[in-house]
């Protein structure tokens, strides 16, 4: 399908941090995790989308146009929540919004409206006041009121509770679940939005580390635990992140589906026990070597 | 002895390590008077809790499979192996029951699955040879 955000090699500079070659794309109906530990580049890459400062090298394009060309229609289909929203601490949300509405041709006040309801924010208390998930749930509600056509949220998750957050995850499905919209995400994983992404690209030390489809990651990244000496030698030296203790071994294992007929013995033996591994496992491995 | 644990099991982590050693005992791996991992040792290899290997511990203990010594540390009792055996064939008879009822459901009978069964055995026996 079309694609409605492709970047290549986008790299940024600026003291003490740099991203290099990052590449994405973006189609309609997709959902895209951009997972990282601190300090990879998430934000960064996420300014870079949204048309916050240029890249210094790469090609970006957005529904087919570059910032340079088209900079307001973009932003104008694009909604984009920053992690700290730059919001003027004094206006209340209603104020905010009659500011942000006349930049935006498909500025819906309902929608606006019924999102301050939904999620209880105080429509006339000051942006200052609100609570840290208040305030990434406001940044939310104008970002869905402009109709755009894709989102980009930088951690939106961040300070929202648990019932909030399956709230967060179940709108992102229906924004997206037409077909025709897209949204990218950063996140921590384990704050739950790693559930609602297809598609993961894995940021550590300003450089991507690996782009997937994630059921196809999940499928082929498995924990296998095994009791000692229950598998030979070449075989157990195809897991990585290995744990011994001594009620067994355990290891992770990044293409089960390609060993998994070599350890069909120990399985029915009840020698060695394969479990799932979780997105974190294998982001935390992949960037850390832990 | 192997044991893991698995946070997506519905089992809570006090019964999975209840279950796996008392298979352990049933199956000989771990003989009568053999002393067990202490509860620190077992609960940090597992990276799980102290209060829950206890758990574990003492519900063994109330099942009369593992003796606790003040002081001396947890050890496998001397348990008549026929107990723990019936036991499994209960685990196996509601195994057996499950897969009775799926087989059910494509026209799989007993019959079938005895023969399977017998096949299984025969492939087995075919490869120990």
């Amino acid at each position: 399908m079309d694609p409605m955000l492709e970047a290549r090699d986008l790299c940024k500079s600026y003291e003490g941090f740099s991203l290099a070659k990052v590449s994405l794309t973006l189609s309609p109906g997709g959902i895209l995790g951009v997972f990282g530990p601190n300090g990879a580049g998430k934000t960064t890459l996420i300014k870079l989308l949204a048309g916050q400062f240029p890249a210094d090298a790469g090609d970006l394009r957005l529904f087919h146009l570059g910032y340079d060309e088209g900079e307001r229609e973009i932003k104008d289909r694009v909604g984009y929540c920053p992690q700290e929203p730059p919001y003027y601490p004094d206006y209340t949300p209603v104020e905010l919004a009659r500011f942000a509405a006349p930049f935006y041709s498909r500025w819906d006040g309902a929608c606006f409206y019924g999102l301050l309801d939904r999620f209880r924010i105080s429509a006339h208390k000051k942006f200052r006041h609100l609570s840290a998930g208040q305030k990434t749930l406001f940044s939310l509600s104008l970002a869905l009121s402009h109709q755009p056509d894709l989102l980009l949220l930088d951690e939106p998750a961040a300070g929202l509770d648990d019932a909030n957050r399956r709230f967060l995850q179940d709108t992102l499905r229906a924004f997206v679940g037409g077909g025709e919209k897209a949204v990218l995400i950063s996140s921590h994983v384990s704050d739950g939005l790693d559930e609602v992404a297809e598609r993961v690209l894995f940021l550590g030390r300003g450089a991507p580390i690996l782009a997937a489809d994630k059921e196809e990651l999940l499928a082929r990244w498995k924990w296998v635990h095994f009791r000692e000496g229950a598998l030979d030698g070449a075989l157990a030296a195809r897991l990585t992140a290995m744990r011994h203790h001594p009620f067994g071994n355990s290891g992770l294992c990044s293409d089960f589906p390609a060993m998994s007929a070599s350890l069909a013995d120990a399985l029915a033996a009840g020698d060695a026990r394969v479990e799932n591994a979780r997105l974190s496992d294998v982001l935390v491995h992949l960037t850390q070597g832990g | 002895m192997f044991i893991t644990l698995s946070p997506t099991s519905p089992d809570p982590m006090y019964k999975q390590i209840t279950d796996q050693v008392r298979d352990a005992i049933a199956s000989g791996e771990l003989a009568a008077n053999e002393k067990l991992p202490s509860i620190r040792e077992l609960a940090e290899a597992l990276k799980t809790s102290v209060i829950t290997v206890k758990r574990a511990y003492l519900d063994l203990e109330g099942e009369g499979c593992i003796i606790t010594r003040a002081g001396l540390g947890s050890f496998v009792a001397a348990i008549d192996p026929s107990r723990l055996r019936a036991r499994k064939l209960e685990e196996f008879r509601i195994e057996l029951d499950r897969i009775v009822r799926t087989g059910a459901k494509f026209s799989i009978r007993p019959d079938d699955l005895v023969r399977l069964i017998r096949g299984i055995k025969e492939e087995h026996d075919g490869s120990d040879a």
